[in-house]
C-alpha cells in the first residue's frame, strides 16, 4: 500500500509478541528492515512506569531471548523495593501468602484495585479464587472463565451436590441431560419420580435402566458411579471427584471439542478435593456466595467499587498496577511443559514472562509452589521458572514460607 | 539604524511554524521518532515508554509540516485507540486531525474493498459477516454435506470456523492447523478440506465477507492489481503511519 513512497512507519515491541497463538507473527517486526530497505530505526527505552529495581529484572530477563533489538529499559524513579521470589511448600501455601501479602498491602494503603495477580493459564487462579472468597477479599477475573463457572467443572460438581442433597433438581437436571438419550422432556420425568419417592434417585434411574432405549445403558452407567460415591462415609472427597470423573470423562469428550483443555481443570478439581476430608465443606468452600463486600464497606465506605484485579498475562498487556503478583513461576507451568520442546514456544513464554514483569509500577512478587505432581507428564516439578536461572543474584530477594505454627528450624 | 525589510515571494513554500514544543514534550528517542518525516522507520517502543504520546505527537508534527491531514493512515488494532489517538492530536493542533483516516486493520480493508474491490470481482454491496453469522453457514453447510451424524466425533461449528479461521489468518492448508492445534481431528482432514472449500465457495457466490476474509481479500486485490495498488498508494503519499501495540 506504500509501494510508491515507502512512508511508513510501525510502532511496536518485539519484547512483548505474545499471540502467535492468534496468528500474530514475531517475524512481522523482527523482518521489518529486510521488507524496507532503509528502514531508520527508532528505540524507546526511558521508561514512565516502573522502579529501576523492576525494569533491572526486566532487562535481565529479556536479554537472554536468542533474537531481540536489543534495549535496556531505564527510568528517573531510582528507588524501590526488589522484586521478590517466595517458595511455598504447595499451592495453597501460595494463595495464602498472596492473599496475606494483599491484606497487608491494602492496610498500607495501596486500594486494592491498584493491586494484580498475573498468571499464565487461567485456571493457575482457581485455588486463589477460593482462599479469596474465603477472606471475603472482592476480585474480579479477566480472561477465562472463573473456575467454577466453566460448564465441565458444574457437570462434575452436579454429581456430587445430588450425593449430598438428593433434592437439588438443578444438578439433577444438568447430569441426566449429559446421558446420551435422556433430553429435558425425559430428565423432568425422571426427576418427578426421584421426589415422588423420595428416596437418592437410585432406584428410579435402575428403573428406568431396565427400559430398552437409548438412554438405558447411560443411565445404568450414571446409577452405578452414584451408587459407589454414595455409598456411606467410606470414600475421601478426592476419591469422590477421582470415581465420578472416570464416569464424566467419555461424556466431556462427547460433548466438548477442546476436552484435552478442559481436562486439566477437572484434574485440578482433584487437586483442591484432596485438602478436604468432608464433601460438605468441598462443596460448600466450592460454590461460595459471591463475597460479601460488607467488611471492604465498614473499612472504607468510599471504596465500595474497589476489587483486586486476576488476568491472565495476555489480558494484562498494556495495562499497569502499583503491586503485581505473578504466581506459578514454577519451571513446567511457566514456561509449560509443552514449550519444552520447541525453541520458539519457549522463546513466546519468555516474552509472556517478560510482559508479566514490566505491569509493576513499585512491588513485584513472584511466587511459586514446590513438589507439584504434573499428573499429565507424571513429573514432580519443584524449580522455579528457568527464565530467572541466570539473571543476576542481587535482581530478586528470595523469600521462603513457612507455618506459624509449623515445624521450623 | 533603518531596518529595510526582504519581502517573501509569494511562489515560496512557507516555512512550517510549529505550534507545539516538541523538543520540550519529548525526550530524545521520542523526539527523534517523531520527527523522522521521510522513508521508512521502526520505532521499538518498550513496555512504559510512551509509544502512544509517540504518535500523537508524530501525527501532529506531520500535519504541521503540511501534510495532508487525508493523506495520513493511522491502523491500529482497535478502533477506540485509533480515535483516542486523533482526539489527542486534534486537542494539541485543532480540528485538522479530524481528517486523518484511523480506524482498525478490518475497518480499513473494508473501507478499500468497497471501493476498489471490484477489481477482483468484489462488488461493493457486499455483506459482512459476525463470528456468529459464520458459524451458522458452516453449519448450515455441514448438513447439507451429510457431516452431522452424531455418533461421529466431527467437530461443532464454533471449532469448525475456528479451524477455517487459524487457517485463512497464518495461510496454512487446513490440514497443517488440525495437524498441529487439533490432533484428535486428524482423521476428519479429507471432510474438513471438502468443507472448507463448500464455505469459501458459498461466501463468494453470495456477496458475503467475513473478517479474515477482509484480510485476505485486500491481501489478494493489492497482489493482483497494480493500478489499483497505485493508487491507494498515492492516496497515503503523504505519509503513511502505521501502529501496531
Amino acid at each position: 500500500m506504500a509501494f510508491t513512497h515507502d512512508n511508513v512507519m510501525a510502532v511496536g515491541d518485539d519484547a512483548q509478541s505474545v499471540y502467535a497463538f492468534r496468528g500474530a507473527t514475531f517475524r512481522n517486526i523482527m523482518d521489518f528492515p529486510k521488507l524496507f530497505p532503509g528502514t531508520q530505526l527508532f528505540k524507546l527505552e526511558e521508561n514512565y512506569r516502573s522502579t529501576q529495581p523492576i525494569l533491572t529484572l526486566a532487562n535481565e530477563v529479556i536479554s537472554l531471548a536468542a533474537e531481540k533489538y536489543p534495549k535496556k529499559l531505564f527510568t528517573r524513579k531510582q528507588h524501590g523495593p526488589t522484586p521478590v521470589l517466595a517458595k511455598g511448600v504447595d499451592e495453597n501455601a501460595q494463595s495464602r501468602f498472596v492473599a496475606q501479602r494483599i491484606m497487608e498491602l491494602r492496610e498500607e494503603g495501596v486500594p486494592l484495585s491498584e493491586i494484580a495477580v498475573l498468571f499464565r493459564s487461567s485456571f493457575h487462579s482457581f485455588d486463589l479464587e477460593i482462599e479469596l472468597a474465603r477472606r471475603n477479599v472482592p476480585f474480579v477475573k479477566r480472561g477465562g472463565f472463573k473456575f467454577i463457572e466453566t460448564a465441565h467443572v458444574k457437570d462434575m460438581i452436579a454429581h456430587l451436590r445430588v450425593i449430598q442433597n438428593p433434592r437439588d433438581a438443578v444438578s439433577w437436571n444438568r447430569l441426566l441431560t449429559l446421558v446420551e438419550g435422556v433430553g429435558p422432556k425425559k430428565s423432568q420425568n425422571l426427576i418427578g419420580a426421584i421426589f415422588r419417592e423420595g428416596s437418592n434417585g437410585l432406584d428410579v434411574l435402575k428403573a428406568a435402566a431396565t427400559g430398552t432405549g437409548v438412554s438405558a445403558q447411560g443411565l445404568k452407567e450414571l446409577a452405578c458411579v452414584l451408587e459407589d460415591v454414595g455409598g456411606g462415609d467410606t470414600m475421601t472427597p478426592a476419591e469422590q471427584v477421582t470415581t465420578v470423573y472416570g464416569y464424566y470423562l467419555p461424556i466431556l469428550r462427547r460433548q466438548y471439542d477442546d476436552h484435552p483443555k478442559r481436562v486439566k481443570d477437572l484434574e485440578h478439581l482433584a487437586t483442591i478435593a484432596e485438602r478436604y476430608g468432608r464433601l460438605e465443606s468441598f462443596l460448600a468452600d466450592l460454590t461460595l456466595e459471591p463475597p460479601n463486600e460488607s467488611v471492604v464497606d465498614v473499612e472504607a465506605p468510599d471504596r465500595d467499587e474497589e476489587r483486586l484485579i486476576l488476568s491472565t498475562i495476555h489480558s494484562a498487556k498494556g495495562l499497569e498496577w502499583h503491586s503485581v503478583f505473578i504466581i506459578w513461576t514454577l519451571d513446567g507451568k511457566f514456561p509449560s511443559l509443552y514449550s519444552f520442546t520447541a525453541e520458539e514456544d519457549l522463546e513466546e513464554e519468555r516474552r509472556l514472562f517478560y510482559v508479566a514483569i514490566t505491569r509493576a509500577k513499585e512491588n513485584l512478587y513472584l511466587t511459586y509452589p514446590v513438589n507439584v505432581y504434573d499428573r499429565a507428564s507424571g513429573m514432580i516439578l519443584s524449580k522455579p521458572t528457568r527464565f530467572l536461572d541466570e539473571v543476576r543474584y542481587d535482581c530478586l530477594d528470595t523469600w521462603a514460607l513457612t507455618e506459624q505454627d509449623g515445624l521450623r528450624d | 539604524m533603518k531596518s529595510y525589510i526582504l519581502k517573501r515571494d509569494p511562489g515560496d513554500p512557507v516555512p512550517p511554524k510549529f505550534s507545539l514544543d516538541y523538543d520540550a514534550e519529548l525526550n530524545p528517542g521520542q523526539l527523534a521518532a517523531a520527527c523522522a518525516l521521510e522513508g521508512p522507520v521502526l520505532v521499538i517502543a518498550g513496555a512504559g515508554s510512551g509509544k502512544t504520546r509517540t504518535l500523537v505527537y508524530r501525527v501532529a508534527r506531520l500535519i504541521e509540516s503540511g501534510i495532508p491531514p487525508e493523506s495520513i493512515l493511522l491502523l491500529t488494532f482497535t478502533r477506540k485507540a485509533a480515535q483516542e489517538m486523533i482526539q489527542r492530536v486534534g486537542l494539541l493542533i485543532g480540528g485538522r486531525s479530524e481528517s486523518v483516516t484511523g480506524g482498525t486493520f478490518h475497518s480499513v480493508a473494508n473501507m478499500l474493498l468497497r471501493r476498489y474491490g471490484r477489481a477482483i470481482g468484489l462488488e461493493p454491496g457486499f455483506t459482512i459477516l459476525d463470528r456468529g453469522d459464520s458459524e451458522d453457514v458452516i453449519n448450515l453447510l455441514r448438513t447439507q454435506h451429510g457431516l452431522h451424524d452424531k455418533a461421529r466425533h466431527f467437530p461443532r461449528k464454533n471449532t469448525l470456523n475456528e479451524i477455517f479461521s487459524k487457517a485463512a489468518n497464518k495461510l496454512l492448508p487446513v490440514e497443517d492447523v488440525v495437524l498441529q492445534e487439533f490432533p484428535q481431528f486428524e482423521e476428519e482432514i479429507e471432510d474438513l478440506q471438502q468443507l472448507q472449500r463448500a464455505f469459501d465457495a458459498y461466501k463468494r457466490q453470495r456477496l458475503l465477507v467475513d473478517y479474515d476474509d477482509l484480510l485476505s481479500r485486500l491481501r489478494e486485490l493489492l497482489a493482483s492489481d497494480e493500478h489499483v495498488r497505485r493508487r491507494i498508494s498515492n492516496w497515503f503519499a503523504g505519509w503513511r503511519l502505521r501502529m501496531t501495540m
